[in-house]
């Protein structure tokens, strides 16, 4: 028998699951709350931190990773207070400079109301969401790829760079990276690279997407629970 | 030395995934890096996933996946040694060897490397030359050290080259 | 039947040795921890051994290779008992001396007393060296009296006596009471109330339960674990002995830094040692407690001190650190309730035990209880590990113990608590060395390192090199640990090279507050500690490089050029020779010159100079 407990998000009573993730449940019951490095029944890393909320306990509240909480009877949570849009903008600021050509990425920081970027733009080609490592490793059982290295030379890549012997063809982590999200029109150029808003509607609108869901198309690449 | 076989050092230890440090640790010790084919045997001895055992061998930083130079010369970058000039130490062993940290130098001889504390931070800045530790440091001292060191790994060669 | 299988047995064998080491006639006790063996103890102890051999001595004097005596800038450290007599400095030519005059005479080498730097007069005795006088060495002090080889020098300075209380007359849940009530908190950096861990551990559902030894002392300029585990690892066990009893843990391990050879080598020899004599393994000294201890060596990665990150690699896996959200007393290695302790935290329960809680909270100051080993190193006197009570000044600790600036030059500041801690400036050396007060200053007791910097320590570097440190550290799985360093790095480097802008100080404000709040493990929480704590208290010197394009330091390479002082070259060429970029060119006895084309700022010809003849700009 399923047991269920209740708990609050932003003032919201929920029962739900026991056992379940207070990001499952935000996504479930319609809580938009921005993530990147989770994907639906695979394990959660808790790497990007986008998904932060405030969990309140016994009148203190703790900034954690909505993927990798539990919920609890009786929990508290406010997941969209002004100290958590400003640390989520500031986490997608530094996905966005370092992943510009990613549309996945421009959107969510777009949405996290990032109008400027701080820092010199880079033109990584990953991450390091670690979507592909959990798929690969826990649908499909192949343990292909796994993160190779540490600290800023940590690397998604197969033992000894080669193609392994394991691998699948299955071609899942391919399709669940951010980065192969269709990019915008006229990717650009390196040492160009610009927060354009562009698929994110306007940057007008977008200001206030993190309160009211505009039914972005970014929320179908995300599982958005409104798609 | 003669390296004892992998199969020695597997001995009592397969199947059980948790000893897969371990192994490597003296796997390291024997041969001084960790081979390709060291850590596919490890992987299926142990019952570890091959991509696993790599990035276990690649976080670590005791793990080496490439053979390293005859003499290692290892400069202590912690708080103590770098507040007392360590980095004067590292730049003249880069400049005097002419490689990177991590490196090996093209006659195999020398490799230098830093890492973050030894923990003999009083006697700072230390410097370790194949395991046995140098202490109260100078670009100096370490000059003479890294000639001396040429000087001896150099002649037997050369000797061994006329015969 | 192991050796010693009851309470009796304990005593007796005790007393048995005693009784044999009455008729010595002196031990000499060596130090032969790694600060020592670098400076040659081995040879020393050697010399020793030959020079007693040759007068006949082998049997009366006894000479004991200890752990480290804590005064490592004056090493090799010899202390002749029953007398005390101190020697430092001691080298393999003062061997026969010392057998022939102190052993034989009872006279002492002058020559190898320590001179007190302000009397200028010798000392015999540690006791009257103004380094150890005002310390409280309640965990250090054993380290002399026992081998770290040798259980049964343990067990002649009642060790394992703790054990045997806790086995014989304690009732059930009397050991966590006591702990409890002592105040004990975490040594290694945290400053966790131990007894509310283990209460926890205690609490949680479960049969199987394990207590770990943290001794993967990665903070760079602290090396108190070392000393103590490589010193005294039964000190150690016995502690982690009390805790499992506490908490109902039959399992234990010890995770040692790959580092610490000689730590790994002391702690397998010692749990050997107990294993044969009966003191670990099943049924424990006749009672129903079952323990065992189990050695593991880390990887090289600073990270596995967090908990999480030490557990997975305990369990052979990547140390990479998992969200806390259910604690590592409830779910820890295995998915079992752990307790992980510091190796100093450890070490301070057996006496916890045998004096009770009242003895040791009498000691220490408001929340803080007991002693601290802090390694007190940098550009000061005398270097070393000190073990002073909780609540003592930093002034007490660098000026009284550590005897001031070993330049002359002023000193500045000291960074305390590693790469989590801060830099507190000299007008802070007031402030009382417990948790919550360094805290609230801006950084840390942390493990307990304290490195003095001086005038020539540029704050910005410092703070760029604790980020190069993390940035290498970082396990590099979260998005504010991996890019937030980086960036953070990014810009300091950035000022260190006279590109900063006004503007990059409140932006690595900000950054830092994203990172304290949104990082996933105590690395990525405290990274940016640094670089606070130096723009709260050195914010001019970051002004200099930003606003001026100034090192006022003269340590950061970009903005700084390397003249000779024609006044004090006297040609010697040394600098010359020492330039590893033939940059230097002059003809002997002639003032030298530098050519500005071809330096690289290593700085190697100023530390060469033996003249002050280089001067940077």
């Amino acid at each position: 028998m399923i047991q269920y407990v209740s708990m609050k998000i932003d003032g919201a009573i929920f029962k739900v699951p026991k056992g379940s993730s207070v990001l499952d449940v935000a996504i479930e019951y319609g809580i938009c709350i921005p993530h990147l490095c989770h994907v639906p029944n695979i394990s959660d890393l808790g790497a990007c931190r986008l998904c932060i909320v405030e969990h309140v306990v016994e009148g203190r509240s703790k900034v954690t990773t909505s993927c990798t909480l539990r919920v609890q009877e009786g929990m508290v949570i406010k997941s969209n207070t002004q100290k958590i849009k400003r640390l989520r903008k500031n986490i997608a600021e530094l996905l966005v400079s370092q992943a510009p050509n990613s549309k996945a990425i421009q959107d969510i920081a777009v949405r996290c109301g990032v109008k400027t970027v701080r820092y010199p733009f880079r033109n990584d080609n990953c991450v390091l969401c670690g979507r592909c490592v959990r798929i690969c490793r826990e649908q499909w059982q192949a343990k292909a790829i796994g993160f190779v290295g540490r600290g800023k030379d940590r690397r998604v890549k197969s033992p000894f760079g080669v193609k392994s012997e394991t691998c699948k063809m299955c071609g899942n982590c391919i399709d669940l990276c951010p980065m192969t999200i269709t990019p915008c029109d006229g990717p650009m150029k390196p040492g160009e690279e610009y927060l354009c808003g562009k698929c994110e509607s306007q940057l007008m609108e977008a200001e206030s997407a993190v309160d009211q869901c505009i039914m972005c198309g970014l929320g179908e690449g995300f599982q958005c629970a409104r798609h | 030395m003669q390296p004892q076989p992998l199969e020695t050092l597997l001995e009592g230890r397969r199947s059980q995934p948790h000893q897969l440090i371990e192994v490597l640790q003296d796997v390291q010790a024997q041969y001084g890096y960790i081979s390709e084919e060291a850590i596919r045997t490890i992987s299926k001895e142990l019952g570890v996933p091959l991509v696993d055992v790599y990035s276990v061998v690649s976080f670590y930083k005791a793990f080496h996946l490439n053979p390293r130079g005859k003499n290692v010369i290892t400069m202590c970058t912690g708080t103590a040694c770098h507040v007392r000039g360590a980095k004067l130490l590292l730049n003249q062993a880069i400049s005097q060897l002419g490689v990177q940290p991590g490196d090996m130098t093209d006659d195999k001889l020398f490799t230098i490397e830093h890492v973050n504390c030894l923990g003999a931070c009083a006697l700072g800045p230390v410097v370790t030359e194949n395991g046995s530790s140098h202490h109260h440091m100078s670009p100096g001292k370490l000059r003479k050290l890294i000639d001396a060191l040429r000087a001896r790994d150099e002649k037997p060669e050369q000797e061994a080259d006329h015969a | 039947m192991p050796e010693i299988a009851t309470h009796g047995d304990l005593a007796a064998y005790r007393e048995a040795i005693l009784a044999r080491r009455q008729s010595l006639k002196a031990t000499i006790a060596v130090c032969g921890g790694t600060g020592c063996q670098a400076s040659a103890s081995p040879k020393v102890i050697a010399a020793l051994l030959e020079a007693l051999k040759a007068r006949g001595l082998g049997d009366e004097v006894h000479v004991r290779t200890t752990g480290c005596h804590g005064f490592c800038e004056q090493g090799p450290i010899v202390v002749i008992e029953p007398v005390n007599t101190f020697y430092c400095q001691v080298g393999v030519e003062d061997a026969a001396e010392i057998v022939e005059k102190t052993i034989g005479q009872g006279q002492v080498v002058e020559r190898l007393l320590y001179t007190d730097p302000v009397s200028g007069e010798k000392v015999r005795t540690e006791s009257e060296i103004p380094f150890y006088v005002k310390q409280k060495r309640q965990l250090l002090s054993l380290n002399r009296r026992v081998s770290p080889k040798s259980i049964d020098d343990y067990i002649a300075i009642d060790g394992y006596a703790a054990l045997a209380k806790a086995l014989n007359g304690m009732g059930d849940g009397a050991i966590l009471k006591e702990v409890e009530a002592s105040g004990l908190r975490g040594r290694g950096g945290g400053g966790f109330p131990t007894g509310r861990k283990w209460r926890e551990c205690l609490e949680a559902p479960g049969e199987e339960k394990y207590v770990i030894c943290n001794a993967d002392e990665g903070d760079p300029g602290a090396y108190m674990d070392r000393c103590v585990l490589e010193g005294n690892p039964h000190l150690v066990m016995e502690g982690m002995m009390l805790g499992a009893l506490a908490v109902g843990a039959s399992k234990g391990y010890v995770y040692v830094r790959n580092e610490y050879p000689l730590a790994v080598e002391n702690i397998k020899a010692a749990v050997n040692q107990a294993r044969d004599k009966g003191l670990l393994g099943k049924g424990i000294l006749g009672s129903s407690f079952d323990f065992d201890i189990d050695i593991a060596r880390g990887g090289g990665a600073f990270v596995c001190g967090e908990s999480t990150a030490l557990m997975a690699s305990l369990e052979g896996r990547v140390g990479e650190p998992r969200a806390k959200d259910v604690h590592t007393v409830v779910e820890g290695i295995w998915n079992k309730p752990t307790v992980l302790n510091n190796v100093e935290t450890w070490a301070n329960v057996p006496a916890i035990v045998t004096n009770g809680s009242a003895w040791f909270a009498g000691r220490g100051s408001g929340g803080s209880k007991g002693t601290k080993i802090l390694a007190l190193t940098g550009q000061v006197k005398n270097t070393g590990l000190v073990e002073v009570e909780m609540g003592t000044t930093i002034n007490t600790v660098v000026m009284d113990i550590g005897g001031g600036s070993a330049s002359g030059k002023a000193i500045k500041a000291v960074q305390t608590g590693g790469p989590s801690g801060g830099c507190l400036p000299a007008d802070k050396f007031h402030l009382p060395i417990d948790f919550d007060a360094l805290y609230e200053a801006g950084s840390m007791v942390g493990s307990g390192g304290m490195v003095v910097m001086d005038a020539n320590t540029c704050m910005v570097d410092v703070a760029k090199y604790f980020l190069a440190f993390l940035q290498d550290e970082s396990c590099g799985k979260c998005v504010p640990c991996r890019l937030g360093i980086d960036r953070m790095l990014e810009i300091v480097t950035r000022i260190t090279e006279g590109k900063g802008v006004p503007e990059d100080i409140e932006l690595m404000e900000d950054l830092a507050e994203t990172m304290k709040e949104t990082a996933l493990c105590g690395l990525g929480k405290t990274a940016a500690n640094p670089v606070l704590s130096t723009l709260q208290y050195f914010r001019d010197e970051y002004d200099a490089h930003i606003l001026n394009h100034k090192c006022p330091a003269g340590a950061c390479q970009a903005l700084i050029t390397y003249v000779v002082n024609a006044q004090n070259c006297n040609g010697c060429g040394k600098c010359r020779l020492a330039c590893p970029h033939q940059a230097i060119s002059g003809s002997k006895k002639e003032v030298h010159v530098i050519d500005d084309a071809l330096c690289q700022k290593c700085g190697i010809c100023k530390s060469e100079c033996k003249f002050d003849a280089i001067h940077t700009i």
